[in-house]
């Protein structure tokens, strides 16, 4: 099979099509190791990338897919995005039965045609091509061939033969055609060969490729695809866009690239300069101008996306956002600069791959990996780092939005590898005081007084900033884990530091919070802190272990009871020390006040898949210590009068 | 008495007489004061992050040059941003429709900003050569976007535009409410006498202002279309002016256990009735029997079925071979539609497709597909009409006006024997003979020839479900059972959809999670799950594995059995609660007290009335005898709606519900 696509490579035009005849993709041609745990299998897939000009990718994508079932139905989807800079040839397209029969082809007039460009953005060009036999007589084939060309050479596709979970793959193949004295870059995740490389005269063919693939099945907290599957990423060395030409051999020139699109584009209207003036003057130090200045661009700039051609990476110029008073991240992080700059501030445009519990860049592997930019302000003693599409966020602080992970800071001397703020166990704390009082009625009031931090204020720091307080208040009627409930006083008060800091005081009185039986009452000590997971058991995990994120939170909860009850049982004391966190719960009866502490240390790391039961008792154990009641008994002596 | 009338009479009269000094709009495009930047906190909504200040259309028709009439519609609009959480509403997209070279064309859009600056009104304008957007939705939508320049928490944004369509017989309906509350809204509307229109009002909010008059005018229409000259028509008819004016309307919300938030929207629709001359007379909205007897005879629809369509042999042959009755051929039918076809698109009430090219594409909206089931089962001489309804998300219909444009949706009805069999060849795990829960949105018709009404009342559902369990000390004395559950027929239907999606095991580790005790699972079986007739049945072994204490506690209430918490959480309510169906859920248990032990505290049982007329209902009887115990809980609600005056009593019919079924035995052990 190698040999043939490699002679398929050479003679360049012949379809593909045309080589396999009737039969070819028959389901009982399938190895049937391949049908274990999957809903499709990938029996051909060859890609072919030709670097044809300095700014031209040539790309020739040609996929066969066997659905077996209903679940595997979303791979017989043909969806195909493009853009200024991505044009699409042609797409080609067939159907098969079960027995490889063909069924039907695909006319030009059946692929719909549809704008990719998210509400979100104001303009962009994204646009996609999409397509679907829609035959549902289990099993069928769907084979697809594409043709696009790239009009830049600044990203390269990615090889990931595995689509995804519960598919296995039969053949597949990646080849990049490279003129002889390029360098092609590339970084290989589970593909321990070397590619297999054919030189002739001009050019140099490297392939990639993998047979007899079986099914991945996802699993909780597994690691990342590409720890997981067979996966391939590529760069240039050199590359243009556009106008622009760069190199990304290495962090540094990659980050000189980046410096040449952002060139000349941080002149700031003569008003803007004197409003900087103006706002400086007389701050203490650089620190104190750094965040008066980025307060001025919260209050007075919004993000709204615009990403036609080049401008997906070139920001919008600062005047341009002096003047309209908006723009997307790239722009109002250019533009922040700007404002430095005429402070005498030095800073840096930076480069991040954003997102909740996103996988880090590869370091060692330097190319476009990233989605999103922000600032950082090196100062005397820490950099500063500012998100400059927020309205709200704290000076210096990133969240689990940017922080922990590597970026790339773009200096006159070149691009830079640095590391983001990390938030570790003693940042993401919550801890609450809670003191309730339980009525005759069974009924609780509740005083919660809770100081979020870090990584554990995030959600709340944006509902608190997007909603109305009317809004909170229904969402808080909503949320809490409470059967009937009323949401009396509530307050947030926001500390706002590289470490922010949120403070709630909540009121909530619950409506038969005890369970009342005759001469018992029921009552759960820990009201609001309940671990809310369980996993379900794996014996055969197969995978690492990744836990994100670290964090502490700390309850005291004090109840005071009806008085005329005595203990009839207590939950017992709870330690359970953990690979993967300690935790703690205690109650005790003091008169007629119920006293309840907890602590719970979750830790994060990466775990042998051994451990995985272990953490399934562990969340068990929890999950239980936090629901266990407290049984107490109307004393004999009160005259039974109800 | 009627003193008393007349008196309320003339205090309406000049009530509305007081009223007319305030009738004119209250701005003026351009005519922004620092005055109007005063306020930041509006009475209609302290809460408000921005108040739409004036949101005013006004559409009229006009003579074209394509010898014909335009609808041009002009749009102004002023919001007061009050902070950065509205910025949204600072940019704008605006919907346009085109049919091959015909588009609908944007026209005049003037924009500005204002901000006061230093007690002074700085203006931004918009640059509306560069700052405008355009995207292509699809063949026959497409948008334009634009947000406005130096926005700022406290800026006053302006905006108007016109609209120029040739599609003069389709008027887009005017929403007086949206995510702000609106100060002043109002719509005007010319319409010329030769095109008649059904206007329909919906929402809580009452009209402020309405006026009508009548005037007249002559329109000129002039065809420049040939090559030679163009030509001229001229011609005088009367144009009634309608106004309609809500102010104050606060801002729409969201509740759960409403179907959709449409059947709210304080808004006004309209429909094309007739065409009158010079335009050739023509009745658009007639008696019921008209509607359907022309939509038998369009070609989107009814046409495809009232042909012989005789090729249908080839698909139907095989199906029907060796069938014994019609009910086994429509079956049949039925399920190799179902099977073979999917359905892209649950919200279309016309088939583009033509039936030949459905079964070659094996896909189509659920109209088309529900019209192909049509056909085949009339071709197989079975007596089958498509019926017309609304789904619950989509709204609604007026029963009175037979507009076809409330309608989304396409099922089929067949009679056969002395029975209507209703279905629905869309959802593959649907079966033959029921409806998915969208479609029971009241008020529905049979598109035959004589329009018969058909409701499927949400009211008139009831979803029945009942458990049974065992429980008894095996030889070892652990308390072992087994239980036995028969959901209703929509839990039935998505339990065979999750079973399918995440299999027989997920389900097995959903159940022992749902115990609060510690418990093994065995036996599990689900019965009837590939008969989608019918109901399913779960049955399972459990024994309770924690360990037996001094003290018991036990919730005779298993798995996920009882209510863990109130479904009405919300303390106030604004909008009628539209739930799907009443239901009726039991729940039986027998056990033996735990070996070795004696009950020390039984719950007390209960029986309660929701209301009066005895709309719900719980009842939670247990009881001992000698060394077993039985207990039967019970919950029915016979109603799926109520209104908003009843929300507290339906609040507080659950709240003692889940307090009630939190209740435990206690078993003692014997000393």
């Amino acid at each position: 099979m190698r040999k043939w696509v490699s002679l398929y490579l050479f003679s360049g035009l012949i379809s593909l099509t045309a080589l396999a005849g009737d039969g070819d993709y028959a389901v009982f041609k399938i190895p049937p190791a391949l049908l274990k745990n999957a809903n499709a299998v990938v029996r051909v897939h060859e890609q072919y990338v030709e670097l044809q000009k300095e700014d031209r990718l040539f790309i020739r994508e040609h996929y066969v897919i066997t659905i077996l079932n209903e679940e595997g139905n979303h791979f017989s989807e043909f969806f195909e995005p493009y853009h200024k800079f991505l044009e699409i040839k042609s797409v080609e397209g067939a159907l098969y039965d079960g027995m490889g029969k063909k069924l039907k082809s695909l006319k030009s007039k059946d692929v719909e045609d549809g704008s990719g460009s998210g509400g979100e953005s104001l303009a962009d060009d994204n646009r996609y091509k999409k397509h679907n036999f829609y035959y549902r007589v289990y099993p069928y084939t769907i084979e697809y061939t594409i043709e696009s060309v790239k009009k830049e050479t600044m990203f390269f596709p990615s090889w990931v033969p595995v689509f995804g979970e519960l598919i296995s793959v039969e053949k597949s193949s990646f080849a990049v055609d490279v003129p002889s004295g390029y360098l092609l870059r590339y970084k290989e995740f589970n593909y321990s060969r070397e590619p297999d490389i054919k030189e002739s005269g001009k050019s140099k063919i490297y392939t990639w490729s993998l047979a007899n693939f079986e099914s991945i099945k996802r699993e909780y907290a597994a690691p990342s695809w590409k720890n997981i599957a067979p996966y391939v990423l590529f760069a240039p060395s050199s590359f243009v866009i556009e106008d622009y030409k760069g190199n990304m051999n290495d962090w540094s020139s990659f980050g000189k690239f980046i410096l040449s699109l952002n060139k000349g584009r941080d002149q700031l209207p003569e008003p803007v300069k004197a409003k900087v003036a103006e706002l400086t003057r007389g701050a203490g130090t650089n620190e104190e101008k750094v965040i008066r200045l980025y307060r001025y661009l919260q209050a007075n700039t919004r993000y709204i996306s615009i990403q036609l051609g080049i401008g997906g990476w070139r920001p919008l110029e600062a005047s341009f956002v002096a003047n309209k008073l908006y723009g997307d991240c790239k722009a109002l992080s250019n533009y922040m600069y700007a404002l430095l700059k005429e402070a005498g501030i030095p800073s840096f445009y930076t480069v991040i791959k954003s997102g909740d519990g996103a996988d880090d860049i590869q370091v060692d592997f330097s190319s476009s990996q990233f989605n999103h930019v922000i600032l950082s302000v090196p100062l005397p003693g820490d950099t500063l780092w500012l998100e400059c599409t927020s309205q709200t966020q704290s000076p210096g602080y990133m969240g689990d939005f940017t922080g922990n992970r590597h970026a790339v800071i773009i200096t006159e001397e070149g691009g830079k590898l640095v590391t983001t703020p990390r938030y570790g166990m003693k940042e993401n704390t919550q801890v609450r005081n809670v003191k309730a009082v339980l009525n005759e009625e069974a009924t609780l009031e509740i005083e919660a007084r809770s100081t979020y931090s870090c990584m554990q204020q995030d959600d709340l720091h944006m509902m608190i900033n997007a909603l109305s307080k009317d809004k909170v208040k229904e969402y808080l009627q909503h949320q809490l884990d409470f059967a009937t409930y009323e949401v009396g006083r509530f307050n947030y008060k926001e500390n706002q530091s590289r470490f922010p800091t949120i403070d709630e005081e909540l009121d909530i009185t619950v409506s038969n919070y005890a369970t009342i039986t005759g001469k018992r009452l029921f009552i759960v000590p820990n009201i609001m802190s309940r671990h809310a997971r369980r996993l379900t058991p794996n014996e055969s995990r197969k995978y690492e272990v990744e836990l994100d994120m670290e964090y502490r939170d700390i309850d005291s909860v004090e109840i005071t009871i009806p008085a005329g009850y005595s203990v009839e049982s207590v939950p017992q004391e709870v330690v359970l020390d953990t690979k993967f966190g300690r935790f703690r719960s205690s109650v005790k009866m003091e008169g007629n006040r119920i006293l309840y502490y907890r602590s719970l240390d979750h830790y994060a790391g990466k775990f042998p898949a051994k451990e995985y039961a272990e953490l399934v008792k562990f969340y068990d154990a929890m999950y239980k210590a936090d629901r266990a009641k407290l049984v107490l008994v109307k004393n004999e002596t009160t005259p039974k009068s109800f | 008495m009627s003193s008393k009338g007349i008196f309320l009479c003339l205090i309406a009269w000049s009530g509305s007489l007081l009223l007319s000094a305030q009738d004119k709009p209250p701005v003026k495009f351009g005519n922004v004061t620092a005055k109007d930047f005063a306020t930041t906190v509006y009475p209609i909504d302290s809460n408000a992050q921005a108040v739409v200040i004036a949101d005013i259309g006004y559409t009229f028709m006009e003579g074209n040059n394509k010898s014909s009439i335009s609808v041009i519609t002009k749009r102004y609009r002023r919001v007061h941003i009050l902070n950065k959480n509205a910025f949204d509403a600072a940019s704008e997209s605006i919907f346009f429709y085109k049919n091959m070279d015909v588009e609908e064309e944007l026209d005049k859009l003037k924009a500005v900003t204002y901000n006061l600056e230093n007690g002074k009104v700085v203006e931004t304008k918009l640059d509306t050569k560069n700052g405008v957007f355009k995207e292509t939705i699809n063949r026959n939508r497409f948008v334009k976007k634009f947000t406005m320049p130096n926005v700022k928490e406290g800026s006053i944004i302006e905006y108007e535009y016109t609209v120029r369509s040739d599609f003069f017989t389709q008027l887009d309906p005017w929403l007086f409410q949206g995510p702000y509350p609106v100060l002043w809204s109002e719509y005007n509307l010319e319409l010329p006498e030769f095109l008649g229109f059904t206007f329909l009002s919906r929402g809580y909010k009452k009209y402020d202002i309405t006026k009508k008059n009548t005037r007249s005018t002559t329109f000129t229409i002039i065809d420049s279309r040939g090559t030679g000259a163009s030509e001229r028509g001229q011609f005088s008819t009367n144009v009634t002016d309608h106004r309609w004016v809500i102010k104050n309307v606060p801002a729409l919300k969201e509740e759960n256990f409403t179907s959709t938030l449409r059947n709210h929207i304080t808004r006004i629709e309209f429909q094309l009735a007739e065409t009158r001359p010079p335009y050739a007379y023509k009745n658009f909205v007639q008696s019921w029997s008209k509607v359907t007897t022309d939509l038998l005879l369009d070609e989107s629809f009814g046409e495809k079925i009232a042909r012989d369509n005789g090729w249908l042999d080839e698909y139907t042959n095989p199906l029907v071979l060796g069938a014994k009755s019609d009910l086994e051929k429509a079956r049949r039918i039925y399920y190799y539609v179902r099977d073979n076809f999917t359905c892209t698109n649950y919200s279309d009430f016309y088939a583009d497709q033509s039936l030949k090219n459905i079964i070659k594409t094996k896909k189509g909206t659920v109209s088309e597909i529900n019209l192909l089931l049509t056909a085949m089962l009339k071709h197989e001489k079975i007596l089958a009409d498509p019926v017309m309804l609304s789904t619950r998300s989509h709204g609604q219909t007026y029963e009175l006006y037979p507009l076809k444009s409330q309608y989304n949706y396409v099922v089929v009805k067949a009679d056969i024997g002395n029975t209507a069999y209703f279905m629905d060849a869309t959802e593959p795990r649907l079966g033959f003979g029921h409806l998915p829960v969208r479609c029971y949105n009241g008020h529905a018709r049979v598109v035959n020839k004589t329009a018969d009404p058909v409701y499927f009342t949400p009211d008139t559902l009831m979803e029945r479900s009942s458990t049974s369990v065992f429980m008894i000390n095996d030889e070892k004395g652990n308390m072992v059972g087994s239980l036995n559950r028969v959901p209703g027929y929509f839990e039935s239907f998505s339990l065979r959809e999750k079973v399918n999606e995440k299999g027989k095991e997920s389900l097995e580790t959903e159940i022992k999670k749902s115990f609060t005790q510690e418990v093994s699972i065995a036996k599990l079986k689900l019965d009837s799950l590939n008969k989608p007739e019918e109901l399913v049945w779960v049955n399972y072994d459990f024994d309770i594995l924690d360990p037996k204490e001094d003290i018991i506690y036990f919730n005779p209430l298993l798995a996920s059995e009882g209510y863990k918490e109130n479904p009405f959480k919300s303390a106030l309510r604004f909008y009628p609660v539209e739930m799907p169906y009443g239901f009726d859920r039991t729940y039986n248990l027998q056990m033996e007290v735990p070996e070795g032990y004696v009950v020390d505290e039984l719950p007390k049982s209960m029986v309660v009335k929701m209301n009066e007329a005895e709309e719900g209902m719980f009842e939670y009887r247990i009881s001992q005898s000698g060394t077993s115990i039985s207990f039967r809980c019970r919950v029915q609600l016979k109603r799926a709606y109520f209104d908003p005056e009843e929300y507290e009593m339906l609040r507080e019919f659950f709240n003692l519900i889940v307090t009630k079924e939190s209740e435990q035995i206690v078993f003692k052990k014997k000393k």
